[in-house]
């Protein structure tokens, strides 16, 4: 077996270690050239896993490379590549750059190591990864309380979930005597359900659920997104998010269906109280990170309803949307970052950056950064030509050719509960752009910085690229859905 | 070579409009030399790939979209004369605007849209498929609208650009509809095995569709080539939605002249063309009792051929009589494909063809000549102008030989059996073709109407042109106006256009033998009416010619030698000139009657009724939108920032959702 597959996760790890060791021989000035050099490392992985087609499995079948694991490394390299480039900026003369890049590179590492992992053991040991990583970063501006605060109630509910998670594994290893995901579902294929591997799973849906912010398991995230610098917020929102999905990808579909256990009423629910409460709450939102937040709850929801059915093609569409949600969201966070420094550069002191009130007149102020939130926006909502639009189209269109082919009408309502979703959504990012468009501007336009524009720019091609030419993406998550049913 | 890298034709314009959108301000005349390099490019690749595939060649590239469709590229002989017409007319053009556009401080914008417009229209003619061809159809469409009302504080400009988009718009519907029931047909049959897709192929591509053609029920066939073809009538301008195109005039004149000769009206003809075979396989039909759509065509375009050229003899405005002038043109290369179509089989694409390439040259002209004369006296208004001619020498001659070119003059020594070549502007040769394949269908199928209004069109076509061109250019000065020529850069493109307007016509020959082999190329079979060679009398080969002379004199006499004073007929009231000033009533049947009375007074209104009073009424004070907003502040509340209570939600939802497995499964 090659190791040259796992070739980005070696080389991120290795880079992460020596930008430490770079910021202990240099000075405080020089560390800005950090985020460059993490980037380049970012955009020498994202090449590699974007070149190469191999599969594998390494360490006594721990980790595995196919077509998931690589669409997921995917979407975490862009998304932190993303976040790396805005840190430039964001983080620019700050003297623990060292540690932030480090940080940033290892959890990347650790998102990377989930979507590989094809064993509990090893599964858990991403998760962590990322997790210690995050908490971290999401507490980075010591002196802000508001930071500090989220991260200690990311850390809390995050130690909370992980307990649970691993409670869930440790069933799951009672149940079957083993830690390989692929000998687990072997072994639930030909033992009949115990009860207890049902309860294991739950544990596990408690789990991801935390990193997937479903309902009831969100509470953390719009208090940790509104309180982190915005920059990592991006990486919460679009990137760590995902792990959730990506292992609930690869035990939760193959277990259930091994279980035969019919759980899709369950996922349902979750997904529609999930996206319901996401949307409704967004509405009275003032604080645009905060906002954004509650839709990316939202998005968790219609994402969960590739659950709900289990085709490939539903699955498929689920993928689709993660990639989309990534850079959508990856991209407003960003966005919101820019506003945030042009609040600043008016007005030191200034409380509530991301208020509503500061995105008055935003088109003219910062013309890209306001087109290219008005972008993420109706991508967002889901209006073409846009990734989100394709996401959700083959995720809903799924969905409604099981409804017709079981003339199941509860499936059919829940198509319809996630199309007047999107509708509602609407109204919440419609508010924002009437601020950007038709108010007038609060103050003189400023010159928005090289490296924000640089992220959010990609972010619009990335986004507006794969809705009007979605068919390799397609195909890449149709070849991902086929790892996550075993056909 | 210039084959590969064709996606470039497209590509290069789009990128000119990007850059000079946002870059514009800050280069040279608003970032004009953006666009003219852009479309340069795209006419020399477009030349380097005629002169590749020239005589038999074509390019095929195509890449999967989504779901079946594909984007690609289809350069065949019919694309690729039109590529190199519409990039090369539109490349003087812009340059033409350089000059024209000098004073105007939109500039950067003006650039970019007219860029953006020529690239929509090149993808249109190199589209592939008929999805990809509908999408760019309705880029051409928004980008008139925005270059139209480009004078958009104008109230008359802002108002033309939106009847502009809206009754293309009707058209486009139906073009939308006549591609879902063809998509709609090609899966029925593919359902049913009797038709399946090759691989490398897809499902909207224009091979498969003419393949599929010979398979989908032929009333069918019908309905979806008339609603193509009604994507065609409004994209054209043809009656009854003809009415968008003179009000076009709005704009600056070079965008008139963009989207009369080179871009736009062109395209539905174009699209005609393109789904030629599926036309004409819908003859079969008519033994089933449906009406065969390309005696349609031939009427729709023969009877707006003639209703148009009326409306041109009576207009003072010089851009609106050129504006008919193009709506009676279009009509003739309409009428080309519908008569000549059921008799000539292929021939017919390659006499419509040419006439409209033809007439790219000699119309651009036109309007670039109008464009100049209005340059320099400020008037749009042919009553103001008169006595012209000394001071604006280049312009009064190109403008003649366009005026030449448009009447079909030239003397048909080949068609009267003598051994030289025939000689004549383009427009004798590209119309005389039409004049004759309308002829022969009516000695064919025995119905002379089609030929009837195509002859009586042409005579009218000379009247009016020279009517415009005696008014402007002789006699004596009518107003206190100081006209001055031209700069350079606006007069040499003239020159240019002059030059092709004279000497295109010579071309026929080997155009018709080309663009005839396109469908060949494609194997598809078209076809032919079986006869004896048809050997029609020297007066009736002579005759276009005749009444287009004719025309002049008739012109000469009333409006150079003012031998019947006008003045009489105008002022008496005359119900005839009434009607035909008034456009036939047109535009207050479209704004008053069907606009305001129809859709505002009884749709809208009652639309508003019933979102207002009942909707609104019934869920009293609007309850849904109030629930979700207090429903939002409520669980806004649960939210309470405390970490304990979060701590207490998740595990709250763990046992519930524990409970609610227990409930579903039981013993547990």
């Amino acid at each position: 077996m090659s190791y040259v597959l796992l070739a980005p996760e070696i080389l991120l790890t290795v880079l992460a270690l020596a930008v430490i060791f770079i910021g202990l021989l240099v000075s405080d000035r020089s560390k800005n050239m950090l985020g460059y050099i993490s980037a380049a490392g970012l955009v020498a992985s994202l090449v590699y896993v974007l070149g190469t087609k191999g599969e594998g499995s390494f360490f006594y079948n721990a980790l595995v490379i196919d077509p998931l694991s690589q669409f997921f490394k995917l979407i975490f390299i862009v998304v932190s590549l993303l976040a790396v480039i805005a840190s430039i900026k964001y983080f620019e003369n700050n003297r623990n750059q060292d540690e932030y890049y480090a940080l940033i590179l290892l959890a990347t590492v650790g998102m990377m190591v989930v979507a590989s992992a094809n064993d509990l053991v090893s599964l858990f040991v991403g998760f962590e990864l990322a997790s210690m990583s995050t908490y971290v970063l999401a507490g980075f501006e010591k002196k802000n309380p508001a930071s500090l605060e989220a991260a200690l109630k990311y850390f809390i509910i995050g130690s909370l979930s992980s307990a649970l998670m691993l409670f869930g594994m440790s069933l799951v290893y009672g149940v079957t005597g083993s830690t390989n995901i692929p000998a687990i579902i072997e072994f639930f294929k030909i033992n009949p359900a115990s009860g207890l591997d049902v309860i294991a799973m739950v544990f596990l849906v408690a789990g991801f659920g935390f990193k997937m912010a479903l309902v009831p398991f969100h509470m953390w995230a719009p208090d940790t997104y509104e309180g982190s610098p915005s920059v990592v917020s991006a990486l919460l929102a679009a990137g760590s998010k995902k792990m959730g999905f990506v292992a609930a990808f690869r035990i939760l579909v193959l277990a259930l269906v091994a279980l035969r256990a019919d759980l899709w009423v369950t996922f349902a629910i979750l997904a529609v109280i999930t996206m319901t409460y996401g949307n409704i709450v967004a509405i009275s939102q003032r604080s645009i990170k905060r906002m954004l937040a509650y839709s990316s709850i939202a998005q968790a929801g219609y994402i969960a309803l590739a659950f709900v059915v289990t085709t490939q093609m539903s699955i498929a569409g689920g993928i689709l949307l993660a990639l989309g949600h990534a850079l959508m969201k990856g991209g407003a966070f960003i966005a919101v970052a820019v506003v945030g420094y042009m609040v600043l550069s008016d007005n030191k002191n200034a409380k509530n950056i991301d208020n509503l009130e500061n995105f008055a007149g935003l088109g003219k102020r910062a013309p890209i950064t306001a087109f290219a939130l008005f972008v993420f926006f109706l991508a967002l909502a889901g209006i073409p030509p846009s990734a989100g639009f394709i996401g959700k189209f083959v995720l809903f269109y799924s969905i409604t050719v099981e409804a017709v082919r079981q003339a199941s009408t509860w499936l059919l309502i829940v198509v319809v509960i996630a199309i007047l979703n999107s509708a509602l959504s609407i109204y919440y990012y419609a508010r924002v752009i009437r601020y950007m468009y038709v108010l007038p501007p609060a103050g003189e336009k400023i010159k928005e910085p090289t490296p924000y524009v640089i992220a959010i720019v990609l972010a619009v091609i990335g986004t507006i690229g794969v809705g009007l030419y979605p068919q390799p993406f397609i195909d890449m998550a149709m070849n991902a859905a086929k790892v996550v049913l075993g056909v | 070579m210039f084959g590969e890298i064709s996606a470039l034709i497209v590509l290069l314009p789009v990128l000119a409009f990007v850059l000079t959108l946002f870059l514009g301000k800050k280069l040279y005349s608003g970032g004009a030399l953006l666009p003219i390099a852009a479309i340069a490019g795209s006419f020399i690749i477009s030349l380097g790939t005629f002169l590749e595939i020239y005589p038999d060649g074509m390019v095929q590239q195509s890449w999967p979209w989504f779901a079946g469709m594909n984007i690609g590229i289809l350069i065949d002989p019919l694309a690729v004369v039109m590529l190199m017409m519409v990039s090369f007319v539109s490349l003087l053009i812009h340059i033409y605007a350089v000059g024209y556009m000098a004073h105007d401080p939109a500039k950067p914008r003006y650039f970019a849209e007219t860029s953006l417009f020529t690239a929509a229209m090149l993808s249109v003619i190199l589209s592939d498929n008929i999805l990809q061809f509908f999408i760019s159809w309705e880029l051409v469409g928004l980008c008139s609208f925005l270059l139209i009302g480009f004078w958009y504080h104008k109230p008359s400009a802002a108002a033309a650009a939106k009847k502009a988009f809206l009754v293309t718009r009707v058209g486009d519907v139906l073009f939308l509809a006549g591609i879902v029931l063809l998509y709609v047909n090609i899966s029925e049959i593919i359902a049913t095995r009797a038709f399946s897709i090759e691989p490398g192929n897809f499902i909207l591509q224009f091979k498969t569709m003419f393949e599929a053609a010979k398979l989908i029920d032929p009333t069918q066939l019908t309905l979806i080539t008339l609603l193509f073809f009604g994507g065609a009538v409004g994209k054209s301008g043809q009656f009854p939605l003809h009415g968008w195109l003179p009000d076009a005039m709005e704009g600056p004149t070079t965008v008139s002249a963009l989207i009369h000769a080179a871009t736009m009206v062109t395209a539905g003809v174009y699209l005609v063309a393109r789904t030629f075979p599926m036309f004409v396989a819908t003859p079969a039909t008519i033994s089933a009792g449906v009406p065969d759509a390309l005696l349609i065509v031939a009427y729709v375009g023969g009877f707006t051929a003639l209703f148009a050229a009326t409306m041109g003899l009576v207009m003072n405005d010089i851009k609106r009589v050129l504006a008919y002038s193009t709506v009676s043109q279009l009509g003739y290369m309409m009428l080309a494909l519908g008569t000549a179509g059921a008799v000539l089989g292929a021939k017919a694409v390659g006499i419509s063809m040419f006439h409209l390439i033809a007439h790219a040259f000699f119309k651009a002209l036109l309007f670039l000549c109008a464009g100049s004369v209005i340059h320099a006296m400020g008037t749009n208004d042919i009553r103001e102008m008169g006595g012209l001619f000394g001071k604006m020498k280049i312009t009064a001659i190109t403008m003649l030989i366009a005026a030449l070119a448009l009447a079909g003059i030239g003397f048909p020594f080949a068609g009267l059996g003598m051994p030289i070549l025939n000689i004549g502007t383009a427009g004798f040769f590209s119309k005389d073709a039409i004049i004759e394949g309308a002829l022969e269908y009516g000695e064919v199928k025995g119905d002379m109407i089609p030929y009837g209004m195509a002859i009586i069109a042409a005579l009218l076509t000379s009247i009016y042109i020279f009517r415009l061109w005696f008014m402007t250019f002789t006699g004596k000065p009518r107003s206190e106006r100081h006209a001055h020529e031209s700069p350079g850069v606006m007069t040499r493109p003239l020159m240019i256009l002059a030059i092709f307007a004279l000497l295109f016509g010579f071309s026929q020959a080997g155009f018709y033998g080309y663009v005839e082999k396109n469908f060949e190329l494609m194997n598809v079979e078209i076809a032919v009416h079986e006869g004896e060679a048809f050997h029609p009398s020297p007066i009736i080969v002579m005759l276009p010619v005749i009444v287009g002379v004719l025309g002049i004199l008739i012109s000469y006499a009333i409006y150079n030698r003012r031998m019947l004073d006008m003045s009489k007929i105008i002022s008496s009231g005359n119900p005839i000139y009434k009607l035909l000033l008034n456009r036939y009533y047109e535009p207050k049947l479209a704004a008053d009657i069907i606009g305001v009375k129809l859709t505002h007074d009884v749709v809208a209104q009652s639309g508003e009724f019933i979102d207002r009073k009942i909707i609104d009424g019934l869920v009293i004070d609007n309850i849904i939108g109030k629930t979700v907003f207090q429903l939002g502040e409520l669980v806004r509340k649960l939210q309470t920032g405390v970490v304990q209570n979060y701590a207490s939600v998740t595990l709250l939802g763990l046992g519930l959702l524990i409970i609610l497995l227990k409930i579903r499964f039981g013993g547990i």
